[in-house]
């Protein structure tokens, strides 16, 4: 045992190196060299695979793998040549079939090569971190055939003309190209996109460049879309059948952006085809088209949007400023339903539901809706007539749908206490005068008033129902306790109203006629009696009367008229004429309504149950009547009451706005109140911002208003203005 | 003074002496400086000199000579009459400075209370002392701060009592006394305007509003601020100079039309 380290177990080379014949290496390679230049010349058949190998092998263990590698190359470089001259010498059309058919026997080529050398390409390239023989064979491919300058150019060439015929309605062997360019792919993506792709779309952006200038010239709007979506979906087969699927995106966005993106501006507004036109005439299959190609590029479908939206909105404002339109606010109110029909389908059906679009009209609507002050009143109206005959015979679901469609022109309002105003009026005259169509939908609108705008906006409407029908179960105890001592005389109906619920009157009365006089009191009487600490007024203004009447030749009628009327009217049972100021004094009507009662009862044809010397239109002082026996129509019940609602004149609508503005000026004191409340301390800005999100379900309050009521409530100590900050306010416990 | 220790009691009375003030004031003095005689000294003398001691039956003797004889207060007569032995005129803006001294609540009559008040926070107990302070309160008027109050002060003092606003008439008389002597530009614009457009009384908060507009606003409006929460009867005023080419441009064209 030696005192030293002991040694690892080793084993020792050879001592004498194996001496391989010098020659050896030479012998072997000219071997291999044969072979492969047999199989370039398709004599394969006659070789030994076994032999082969065994070579290969041979050279590698002993060390002449450089030898043969080089060796390799150097053969397959040289019979690569050959092919190119081969190729090049092709003509035309043949070209491409020669290439292709050149590469496919390189191919087959290549893998006898790769089978003989594999204990090579296994161990002593992947130690010399050499080329493996597959990739090797597709390099010298690409270096030696593809990129020889005269085939490099012609190839791109090529490829690039078939293209092009293909475009202009040529058939070209598409199995042929798919091969070329799979050839190319397989060379690496490098080759693909530098030596084809780039090059195909440079020329296609010029192709679509002056397709798209030419037909932007002869095409209207609607065609050249067409054309546009046709060579699009063209592309995209290319692609699918001849090119990497890579492409696809790539030459989409170049005939995108050729064709739509770079006209954009010129097609929308194209004169009598643009989108307005496609709008107009309703072509949706058109404006369907347009949606799917500008959706494709930037900011097309904002073009599309804001085009749409600034004509909604300018129409929309003609509309609403017409005075022609606005005559009759009915038509009017249908015409708007109508118009958001249109829209809807089209958005609908062209522009597939888009929200955005969505939005555009919902805003331009509000916008062009709010720019007239009577847009509430005459949604009221519109809601009146509906209510009054519109909806007579209509099925309960289309009762809904037409709901439906007044509640989202509400929604658009901004003032919204404004329409409830006027509602209540109309339903007021509605329900009063006995005439509206169904008790169910004057209901189902209330209930969805109420769903969006809180049980606040319906509790008083709702009020004036409960009013109607507890006056019904009134009039039933009234007649049952005084069912005898009533029954010869006039016929009483009576509609007791709680004053907070029904819209606010001037309290008008006159002198009853004295038939009438016994059964009201008897009336008076009876409720006063069975309920304790209320107090009741007539409202003449607002009742009805039926008359039996009988004229000159004994024709009866029975005429349907206003209270006031009705006082006229039974004056003449006691005489023959009588002046206006005698009528005037035995009815103690306001002169006013009494001219426009006298007006209704003697100057309009067809219902003059009373004559008025002169004859002129107006009603003056001096005028007297008489009891027309001459009096005829054609039907027993004649109406000459005016009770239906219409649309106000102007004065009354400056009235009825002024009440709105005073109405609005306690809700701003609140909300402002409410927010000191809770905050203590606010600056101006930030008071008026949150006061106007408050109420702004009801209304837009006016910034002057606000700053205005702040300024009262200051002067009465609610608030003050802080001493070192004058835009700040405090509360003032 | 029975409150008093013996040392406390001794140290007013040397104060009293040396300084000629009042008990009160004496103790107000030496009460500040903890009861050091020298401190007190530096107290009272630091404090405006109108301070001084006043005699109580001279002041009772003034009053007298004005005051109304079915009334205990002095009335316009009294005034009048004040004035005319003052030399000043009844409208000159120091009567409202001698006034705003006596924390007068009502125009056009002190009572008695207020009277003594304000002369002896002037110092005043003879005509000639009272002749003597006039320059002084016209200086007053120019101090910033004591203008302010002066200001706030006229209009609780020119309204009607029992009313909480002031009337257009006397409003517009004040201010054209007040700002006579701030100088503001646009007053004249501004009492045209408001008998032109407005013919209501004047609120307290736009009274007081108005000199902060006078005094941050500059006459050609260029840093006036629409959101800046002035009353709305400043933003009216400031339109109306605008409509009428008042203000051009953001210039101030002076073409005051009388």
């Amino acid at each position: 045992m030696s005192a030293q380290k002991k040694k690892a177990f080793q084993i020792e080379a050879f001592k004498h190196r194996v001496v391989v014949d010098p020659k050896y290496a030479e012998k072997t390679w000219k071997i291999l060299e044969h072979a492969i230049h047999e199989i370039y010349n398709h004599n394969a058949s006659g070789l030994s695979f076994e032999e082969l190998y065994r070579n290969a092998y041979n050279m590698v263990l002993h060390k002449f793998g450089e030898k043969l590698y080089s060796g390799l190359v150097t053969t397959m470089t040289s019979h690569l040549k050959e092919i190119s001259s081969s190729i090049e010498a092709a003509q035309g059309g043949l070209f491409l079939d020669e290439l292709n058919r050149k590469w496919a026997e390189h191919n087959k080529a290549m893998q006898m090569i790769r089978d003989i050398l594999m204990y090579m390409d296994r161990t002593f390239i992947p130690n010399t971190h050499k080329t493996p023989v597959h990739e090797l064979g597709l390099n010298l491919w690409r270096d030696v055939v593809i990129h020889s300058s005269a085939i490099q150019t012609r190839l791109q060439a090529i490829l690039l003309e078939n293209v092009r015929r293909e475009r202009s309605g040529e058939v070209i062997d598409r199995g042929l190209m798919r091969s070329i360019t799979k050839m190319l792919m397989d060379l690496g993506p490098s080759v693909y996109q530098d030596d084809f792709e780039k090059h195909f779309l440079e020329v296609s952006a010029d192709f679509y460049r002056l397709e798209s200038q030419d037909f932007i010239e002869s095409c209207d709007c609607g065609e050249y879309l067409k054309k546009a979506e046709r060579r699009l979906n063209e592309e995209i087969e290319r692609v699918s059948h001849y090119l990497d699927a890579k492409s696809e995106v790539k030459i989409t966005n170049v005939v995108e952006k050729e064709m739509i993106e770079n006209h954009m501006h010129r097609l929308v507004q194209m004169e009598n085809s643009g989108l307005v036109n496609m709008i107009v005439d309703e072509k949706n299959q058109d404006l369907g088209r347009m949606y799917c190609l500008f959706r494709r590029v930037p900011n097309g479908l904002v073009l599309v949007r804001d085009v749409m939206t600034s004509y909604i909105r300018d129409t929309g404002k003609q509309l609403v400023t017409d005075p022609e339109r606005l005559k009759d606010p009915v038509d009017f109110v249908q015409h708007l339903l109508d118009l958001k029909d249109k829209y809807d389908k089209i958005i609908t059906s062209a522009f597939s539901n888009d929200k955005t679009f969505q939005n555009a009209l919902n805003s331009s609507f509000e916008y062009f809706m709010n720019l007239n002050s009577r847009s509430p009143e005459f949604i009221s109206l519109f809601v009146d007539d509906k209510l009054r005959k519109g909806l007579r015979g209509v099925t309960e679901e289309d009762v809904e749908l037409v709901l439906d469609k007044v509640m989202m022109l509400f929604r658009y309002l901004q003032e919204k206490d404004v329409f409830e105003k006027y509602y209540k009026q109309h339903l007021a005259k509605r329900l009063l005068s006995g005439k509206t169509v169904s008790e169910d939908a004057e209901r189902s609108l209330i209930v969805k008033l109420k769903t969006e705008c809180g049980y606040q906006f319906t509790s008083k409407l709702e009020g004036m129902f409960t009013d109607m029908k507890t006056s019904q179960d009134t009039m039933q105890g009234f007649n049952a306790r005084h069912g005898t001592d009533i029954a010869d005389g006039p016929m009483l109906s009576v509609q007791v109203l709680t004053t907070g619920s029904w819209p606010t009157q001037p309290i008008t009365t006159c002198n009853l006629p004295a038939e009438i006089r016994g059964i009201c009191e008897k009336f008076r009487n009876y409720y006063l009696g069975t309920h304790t600490g209320r107090r009741l007024s007539w409202q003449t203004n607002m009742g009805t009367a039926d008359l039996k009447a009988t004229f000159g030749k004994g024709q009866k009628h029975e005429l349907n008229v206003s209270t006031y009327q009705m006082c006229v009217l039974m004056l003449f049972n006691n005489a023959d004429r009588l002046s206006y100021n005698e009528i005037e004094q035995a009815t103690e009507i306001p002169a006013s309504d009494l001219k426009r009662c006298l007006q209704s009862l003697a100057c309009v044809k067809g219902k003059n149950v009373l004559r008025k010397e002169p004859m002129s239109k107006d009603i003056a002082d001096t005028d007297t009547f008489l009891f027309n026996d001459k009096f005829t129509s054609k039907f027993f019940k004649v109406k000459i009451g005016t009770v239906a609602a219409q649309r106000e004149s102007e004065p009354e609508n400056q009235e009825t706005r002024q009440r709105v503005e005073e109405d609005r000026k306690p809700q701003i004191e609140a909300a402002i109140v409410r927010i000191m409340k809770a905050r203590r301390v606010l600056d101006h800005n930030n008071i008026v911002a949150e006061v106007t999100k408050q109420l702004q379900s009801r209304f837009l309050p006016n910034p002057v208003v606000i700053k205005k009521r702040i300024e009262s409530l200051i002067e009465r100590e609610f608030l003050e203005r802080d001493k070192s900050d004058r835009k700040l306010y405090r509360y003032l416990a | 003074m029975h409150k008093l220790g013996r040392g406390h009691r001794d140290k007013v009375q040397q104060f009293m002496t040396i300084t000629g003030a009042s008990e009160k004031i004496a103790l107000q003095a030496l009460k500040a400086s903890d009861w050091h005689l020298e401190g007190a000294f530096d107290f009272f003398y630091s404090q405006p000199h109108i301070k001084s001691y006043t005699d109580t039956t001279r002041l009772e003797e003034l009053y007298n000579r004005y005051k109304d004889p079915y009334t205990d207060m002095i009335l316009v007569d009294g005034i009048t009459l004040l004035c005319n032995d003052l030399q000043v005129d009844p409208q000159d803006i120091v009567m409202l400075v001698v006034s705003w001294h006596m924390k007068a609540s009502t125009m056009c009559e002190y009572s008695k209370e207020e009277f003594f008040i304000g002369l002896q926070a002037l110092g005043i107990d003879s005509l000639e002392k009272f002749r003597e302070r006039i320059p002084f309160m016209r200086s007053e008027l120019k101090d910033e701060q004591k203008f302010h109050e002066i200001y706030n002060f006229a209009f609780g003092w020119a309204k009607e009592k029992g009313q909480k606003s002031l009337a257009l008439d006397t409003a517009i008389g004040m201010w054209q006394l007040l700002f006579a002597e701030k100088q503001w530009p646009l007053v004249d614009h501004w009492c045209q305007f408001l008998q032109a457009r407005h013919n209501k009384a004047i609120s307290r908060d736009t009274w007081s509003q108005l000199l902060e507009f006078a005094r941050t606003i500059d006459p050609a409006l260029s840093n006036y601020d629409a959101e800046g929460a002035w009353p709305y009867l400043i933003d009216e005023f400031v339109e109306y100079l605008n409509e009428n080419g008042i203000i051009q441009n953001g210039q101030f064209s002076d073409r005051s039309q009388k």
